[in-house]
């Protein structure tokens, strides 16, 4: 799929776990993993929404478009 | 689930596991009727009530033909059994939007189709052989209600295979 998930590297560089995270963000760690390894076939505003209010990030920085 | 839900899809795998059990009870008492008319012609000729002193000899080849046909549907009724109850089972266990239950339905449908055509077959076996002395005596109405479940169970395998692809994609929606 051209669109990748950095989620990787945002969390090695807020020196965070996925672990951590799922906590934060109140979404199980499976489902995490699943988009982390870019298995997700899409993914809710919501959950976008979260993850960037908790890594201090933008939707563009978890997420890449690649041809 | 409601309990009367519940209740409907048990009573209905009963209906389907008497119905598996009778199909081919019946496709063996129409080939023991086959195997009898090719023994013992006269005697079975007359219990069906074909009349000894017309020539009936067009007639007999027309119901051994027609039981032929009879047996040759047994299997395609079969296969719709089987698939509807594996489509019953599926909702059963909460998982009825797959593709294995469209292609299921797809399946049933054209088992129908098939089964529609030896109707066909039957009904110009049947007025070819009838005639004023020796009527054969089979129901040989064209039903509309038959075409129109084919059309449905073709509707219902489009509408399950929309229906899987869309619980596929909420699956995969983090």
């Amino acid at each position: 799929m051209p669109i990748t998930v950095k989620l990787d590297d945002v969390l090695y560089e807020r020196r965070m776990t996925l672990t951590e995270l799922s906590e934060k963000i109140d979404i199980t760690l499976a489902n995490l993993s699943i988009l982390k390894t870019g298995k997700a076939r899409a993914i809710r505003f919501s959950t976008l929404e979260a993850i960037c209010k908790v890594l201090d990030c933008q939707p563009g920085d978890i997420l890449e478009f690649t041809r | 689930m409601p309990e009367s839900d519940g209740y409907a899809l048990s009573l209905t795998k009963k209906i389907l596991r008497f119905l598996m059990v009778l199909n081919p009870l019946f496709a063996f008492l129409i080939l023991a009727l086959l195997v009898a008319s090719l023994i013992w012609e006269s005697w079975v000729m007359t219990a069906l009530g074909v009349k000894s002193e017309v020539d009936s000899t067009k007639l007999i080849f027309a119901m051994r033909t027609i039981m032929v046909l009879g047996i040759a549907a047994a299997p395609l009724v079969q296969v719709v059994l089987k698939r509807l109850m594996a489509i019953v089972e599926s909702v059963d266990s909460g998982n009825p939007f797959v593709l294995m239950n469209a292609e299921r339905l797809k399946t049933i449908a054209w088992s129908l189709v098939s089964l529609e055509v030896i109707h066909f077959m039957i009904i110009v076996v049947a007025k070819g052989a009838s005639s004023q002395e020796l009527p054969i005596d089979i129901d040989l109405k064209f039903s509309f209600t038959r075409w129109l479940a084919v059309l449905l169970c073709f509707v219902l395998a489009r509408v399950f295979e929309q229906g899987a692809r869309m619980r596929d994609d909420l699956e995969g929606t983090i």
